[in-house]
């Protein structure tokens, strides 16, 4: 082999090799991009999840305080009932008693 | 001179080789750390996200439930105030008919001894004032006023309810008896004597 012959097969070797670690950094590359991607997904992914468990919560507890608030009103309703059974029982006695006060008085 | 050159040509392929795997792994040990990290600040957003959320919970909760307990609550003060109005009604009707009642004479000498004795002076000009009040029952009480006592019957209930009003003779000093003035006296006594005579409370 002559001197030429062996100084082009080293410069073809040294190419190669440049293409082999080129070759590792476009890979490397590729590797971080497509965990910078599926970092970027898990994030949207998690976050979607968390405010759709967000809606699902704050409608739940909507509903459970109307459902609480309705309890409240036909407890409402049904002393106001309570009320007017009173009223009509009671009122002369009352009227009466309340004469009586200015009367007296 | 061929073999050495052999080993310099495997020894540059291998150095080439080791530094890209060295390349490659160093950038998947990179992407498992973003990774990691993506994960954690993943959960610690969605932790954060649903933290606000129970306190937004809380308070929608708060506010629908004590809005419609105001509510209720006012509901419930107005139907008592109706109620106790309906029976000042009555009350006030039935103060105004006194005259054609049978406590009628009673009431009236009671009325008037207090505005005399709250006046307090000699010659007391008492004026009396009630609807269909009869004549005879007002003459027949200037017979038991004090010597010196002026009678004046007024033609129309005194403050619209009738009752009786007293002063000295220069009008200085007024003693007004009349129903609504009472009424207005005992306003406290009467919402209360109402309120437990309905409600028991």
């Amino acid at each position: 082999m002559s001197g030429i012959e062996a100084v082009r097969k080293i410069v073809e070797t040294e190419a190669r090799a440049k293409r082999i670690v080129e070759e590792a950094e476009s890979r490397a590359q590729e590797i971080l991009a497509s965990a910078s991607e599926q970092a970027r997904n898990v994030r949207q992914a998690s976050t979607a999840e968390a405010e759709q468990r967000k809606v699902q919560r704050l409608r739940e507890t909507r509903e459970k305080a109307e459902a609480d608030a309705r309890s409240s009103d036909v407890e409402t309703d049904s002393l106001l009932e309570n009320y007017k059974k009173l009223f009509e029982n009671r009122k002369d006695a009352a009227a009466k008693k309340a004469v009586e006060l200015i009367l007296g008085g | 001179m061929a073999e050495s050159l052999d080993k310099l040509h495997n020894r540059i392929l291998s150095d080439a080789k080791l530094k890209a795997a060295g390349i490659v792994e160093q950038a998947e040990e990179k992407s498992k750390q973003i990774l990691g990290e993506a994960r954690a600040q993943a959960q610690r957003d969605a932790d954060d996200i649903l933290s606000r959320a129970s306190l937004e919970a809380e308070s929608i909760r708060r506010s629908i439930l004590s809005s419609r307990i105001r509510a209720n609550r006012l509901r419930i003060l107005d139907e008592k105030n109706e109620i106790v109005q309906s029976i000042l009604r009555t009350v006030e009707k039935s103060l105004s008919d006194i005259a054609s009642s049978n406590q009628f004479d009673s009431t009236l000498k009671r009325f008037v001894a207090e505005a005399v004795e709250a006046v307090g002076t000699d010659n007391v000009v008492v004026k009396i004032g009630f609807r269909n009040a009869d004549k005879k029952s007002l003459q027949s009480l200037g017979q038991s006023l004090p010597k010196g006592t002026k009678l004046l019957a007024e033609e129309t209930a005194i403050d619209g309810l009738g009752g009786v009003v007293a002063s000295d003779p220069e009008g200085k000093m007024i003693f007004n008896n009349s129903f609504r003035a009472r009424l207005e006296r005992l306003d406290n006594q009467l919402l209360t004597t109402i309120s437990f005579a309905i409600f028991g409370e």
